[in-house]
């Protein structure tokens, strides 16, 4: 089980700088592949901007998730505004919860996406499921 | 692939399905996300580890099924910048060889706020929901044109 005085500490990405490239590769990878008149990054592209944070939670030796039995349970997006080419986005990502149910360890994180004159992005809020071995 | 004009949001019915849409999952495409996506959790990648990790194989990622929910609605609408919000589980686990079908339908619609919310989820080529209690939400601009053609 995770220790629960984890809880509260929060990651900071390095500001993401969102290019042409980025967008087509996710779009690429995803297979969404309309062109709209105007390039925007398929919402779900806050996954990619804010991935550090997620990484920096994973990758943290003193909470030490077991993330080798981790697995994504839920997820929530809201989005402040489209993201284009030249945005940078920073992203915080808040440890908010650890719960225990029966076998299963919830893991809640929550994270704020900003951009460069610090205005609102998107908000997300995820929750992992850690099987216990 | 072209672009399509911005669904009119006064021919939205409550109750009206989406165009489903359909994906084969590969290795590869897994693997094109995790570099995109910078997501190289080796459960993703790595077949002897995921089954050490007591999974069938290697999985795709979650959000790569979300993101496949995502185009269902932003498709429909034509326009990816009017999704407001988008939310969901992750049932079931998507593993290469798996067609994943994406079904929406509108579950409500108002009028003052320009607001369509929609049920989404995501079944695999056995029936399966590998993503459920999908919800997002669109708001629609003031008094838009349904396109920009002249």
């Amino acid at each position: 089980m995770t220790d629960s005085r984890w809880v509260g500490r929060s990651y900071e990405t390095a500001p993401f700088e969102v290019t042409e490239q980025s967008i087509r590769d996710y779009m690429a990878a995803v297979g969404d592949l309309r062109e709209d008149d105007e390039l925007i990054a398929p919402p779900t592209f806050a996954m990619v901007y804010g991935f550090d944070a997620y990484w920096q939670l994973w990758t943290d030796q003193e909470v030490a998730l077991d993330v080798a039995h981790l697995v994504h349970g839920e997820q929530r997006f809201t989005f402040q505004r489209p993201v284009r080419p030249g945005d940078r986005i920073r992203t915080t990502g808040r440890l908010t919860a650890i719960n225990s149910r029966g076998d299963m360890e919830l893991v809640t994180f929550e994270l704020k996406a900003r951009d460069a004159e610090d205005r609102p992005v998107s908000d997300g809020t995820a929750l992992f499921i850690i099987r216990k071995p | 692939m072209k672009t399509m004009s911005t669904l009119d949001f006064e021919h939205i019915t409550p109750g009206q399905a989406l165009p489903p849409l359909t994906k084969h999952v590969t290795v590869e495409q897994i693997r094109q996300y995790a570099e995109a996506s910078g997501d190289r959790n080796p459960i993703h990648l790595d077949e002897t580890f995921a089954r050490s990790a007591g999974l069938p194989g290697v999985i795709a990622h979650g959000m790569l099924t979300m993101a496949f929910a995502n185009q269902t609605v932003t498709d429909w609408l034509g326009d990816r910048s009017l999704l407001k919000s988008l939310h969901g589980r992750f049932a079931g686990m998507v593993l290469p060889g798996d067609d994943v079908t994406c079904s929406g339908s509108v579950a409500s619609k108002d009028d003052a706020t320009r607001r369509v919310v929609i049920n989404l989820v995501v079944t695999n080529q056995r029936g399966e929901k590998v993503f459920n209690k999908g919800v997002a939400e669109a708001e629609f601009p003031p008094q838009r044109s349904s396109s920009n053609a002249a």
